[in-house]
């Protein structure tokens, strides 16, 4: 899971990607996805917990119903995927909402598409968690003023939503230190004692807990109630070029999303062909919420958020943005 | 490697004999250290539980995919190289002024690490197996080409202007004459990018997440799979030791004529 969320050592490549990504996108323009033999879109994917809902829609056929075949593509973090997007090798991608927006206003032409994954909005049951190893001191994120805790990018949605929880809980956020580690390496740092907390998601954090440690906040809820973390995405000129293909994807990932949140069971069994989670953490975690659409209020509560700590060249365009 | 052949035999087997002894000391010392607890068996199992866990994966289909992938990259990118740096390094050896003009731009080129390019593949290609052939070639050409041009460069003057006074032509030099001095520095320099494909093969998968053996391990990392992740390290670590005895034995193959392989004392 490790660089799950493009961090800001992506912006470069970023602008890079926006210079030089004219050239595809519009390859397969003008075919309608629901006519005759299925139209093909790669999807570049991060092969976690939250791009579940794909590989179900897949196999339960509601993308070929649609008119589409999916191929997802599994790549290591955003830093592959935004480029890959822009420059046409993915139709789709996903990607955390505030990378988005910082790719937005860094001027790389990306627009969200459908929704991708939320927070449960229950704390003590969500599938991302700020915890502390086994009988630290730190009982609150109040605690953590001059402590260390660590994201798996700086810069980005999780360490925004860290300082959310110190503020809320009565500290000074700004005098939390933050260094950035993969999360799969969370727990092993946590109990040598290298960091104080950790902003760690599903399977790391049961891996966590499992080893005793305990969540002392749940960042996502104290950023919203319902908070959206990440979303599907394709460049503005592919996006504008094949306004049915993006019809027909929108469709099945809602589809896909709301059959995800009824049948957890059928998740699980999913997650065992696309990752190797051991089946006694697989049991034990945490899913987070897929519901078929993005929940405004709390973007532009993240977004007002990310200004608060500077993640922004300029105001992100929402409305530009979301679908 | 000069010596009797009977000689050489004898001690082959006490190479081999201590060199199983020393992987089974690595193999227990492996085994030792998380069972006595100087390390957590939740990050580094002991090799029992590796053994395991490489069972396991040798018996999934998926992984033996993974591993086919991991070799068409390196077989396509090892035979792009080695066919580009062969012929790269005889065009320039032999064109008049071309090595003197494309030294100083192969001295640049060379040291930079493939790894490097990784972000400019990303954006290139994505992750498809061009990327991972990029890579792949980029490394391992320079291993060919700067064997090749060190061999062409050991020529004998004598029996290059022995060559040129009983008239043979550009080609017919280059047969009888380069091409056989060239070759054992060749066959190193093809057994050195055979080793390099495969690290940044590997690698690229690793990294960029083209699919393969590192995209795998990559999984089993992000999965919380953490004797899946060793045994697959132990996977890669077995196809470059089969990587490596396949090409010494074709070196030696190639080579038997020469008199590094024959292993008699030059006159």
């Amino acid at each position: 899971m490790r660089r799950l969320f493009a961090g800001l050592t992506v912006g470069a490549l970023l602008v890079a990607a926006s210079a030089c990504g004219s050239s595809g996108g519009s390859g397969k323009s003008g075919k309608s996805p629901s006519s005759g033999s299925p139209t093909t879109v790669k999807v570049g994917i991060i092969p976690i917990l939250d791009v579940a809902p794909l590989y179900l829609g897949q196999e339960k056929g509601f993308f070929s119903r649609n008119g589409l075949k999916l191929s997802l593509t599994p790549a290591q973090g955003g830093a592959a995927i935004v480029p890959g997007v822009v420059s046409g090798q993915f139709q789709f991608g996903f990607s955390n909402v505030t990378s988005l927006m910082i790719a937005q206003t860094n001027g790389v032409p990306v627009q969200a598409i459908a929704n991708g994954v939320a927070s449960t909005g229950e704390p003590g049951a969500d599938f991302g968690g700020l915890a502390v190893k086994k009988g630290s001191p730190i009982k609150s994120a109040k605690d953590l003023v001059g402590k260390t805790v660590a994201t798996n990018t700086l810069k980005n949605i999780n360490d925004t939503a860290v300082r959310e929880s110190v503020r809320k809980a009565g500290g000074d956020a700004s005098k939390v230190k933050f260094v950035e580690l993969a999360f799969d390496q969370m727990p092993a740092a946590l109990a040598k004692g290298q960091i104080d907390a950790a902003m760690a998601v599903e399977p790391a954090l049961t891996t966590i807990k499992s080893q005793g440690g305990t969540e002392i906040a749940w960042p996502y809820v104290d950023v919203a109630e319902h908070l959206t973390i990440a979303m599907y995405f394709s460049s503005t000129q592919y996006a504008q070029a094949n306004p049915a293909v993006v019809k027909a994807f929108q469709a099945a990932t809602a589809e896909s999303l709301a059959y995800a949140n009824t049948h957890p069971d059928e998740v699980r069994k999913a997650l065992t062909t696309y990752t190797k989670i051991p089946a006694n953490l697989l049991s034990e975690l945490t899913l987070p919420q897929w519901p078929a659409e993005a929940d405004r209020p709390a973007i532009e509560t993240l977004e007002k958020l990310g200004e608060q700590d500077g993640l922004f060249k300029k105001t992100p365009d929402l409305d530009k943005l979301l679908p | 490697m000069s010596g009797s052949r009977d000689h050489s035999r004898s001690r082959s087997r006490t190479n081999a004999a201590l060199g199983a002894a020393g992987l089974a000391g690595f193999l227990a010392l492996g085994e030792a250290v998380p069972r006595l607890g100087l390390v957590s068996e939740d990050y580094f199992p002991p090799t029992s539980r590796i053994a395991t866990a490489l069972g396991t994966e040798l018996g999934d289909h998926a992984f033996w995919t993974a591993l086919g992938d991991t070799l068409t990259g390196w077989a396509i990118g090892l035979a792009i190289a080695v066919g580009a740096g062969i012929v790269a390094g005889v065009v320039v050896s032999v064109v008049p002024y071309l090595r003197r003009a494309t030294a100083s731009t192969i001295e640049f080129l060379r040291p930079i690490p493939s790894v490097a390019l990784i972000p400019l593949v990303v954006l290139l290609y994505g992750a498809e197996l061009r990327s991972v052939l990029l890579l792949v070639v980029y490394a391992s050409f320079w291993q060919v080409l700067v064997q090749v041009l060190y061999g062409i460069q050991d020529v004998d003057p004598v029996a290059e202007e022995t060559a040129r006074s009983y008239g043979l032509g550009t080609w017919a030099r280059v047969r009888h004459v380069l091409w056989p001095t060239a070759l054992p520095y060749v066959m190193t320099g093809v057994r050195l990018a055979a080793a390099v494909a495969l690290v940044l093969a590997v690698t690229a998968e690793l990294v960029i997440g083209a699919p393969g053996l590192g995209a795998r391990i990559a999984v089993a990392q992000t999965s919380q799979a953490v004797p899946d992740m060793y045994a697959l390290v132990v996977a890669t670590g077995l196809l470059g030791l089969l990587i490596n005895v396949g090409a010494r034995t074709v070196e030696r193959r190639a080579l038997v004529w020469h008199q590094s392989v024959r292993g008699e004392v030059a006159l």
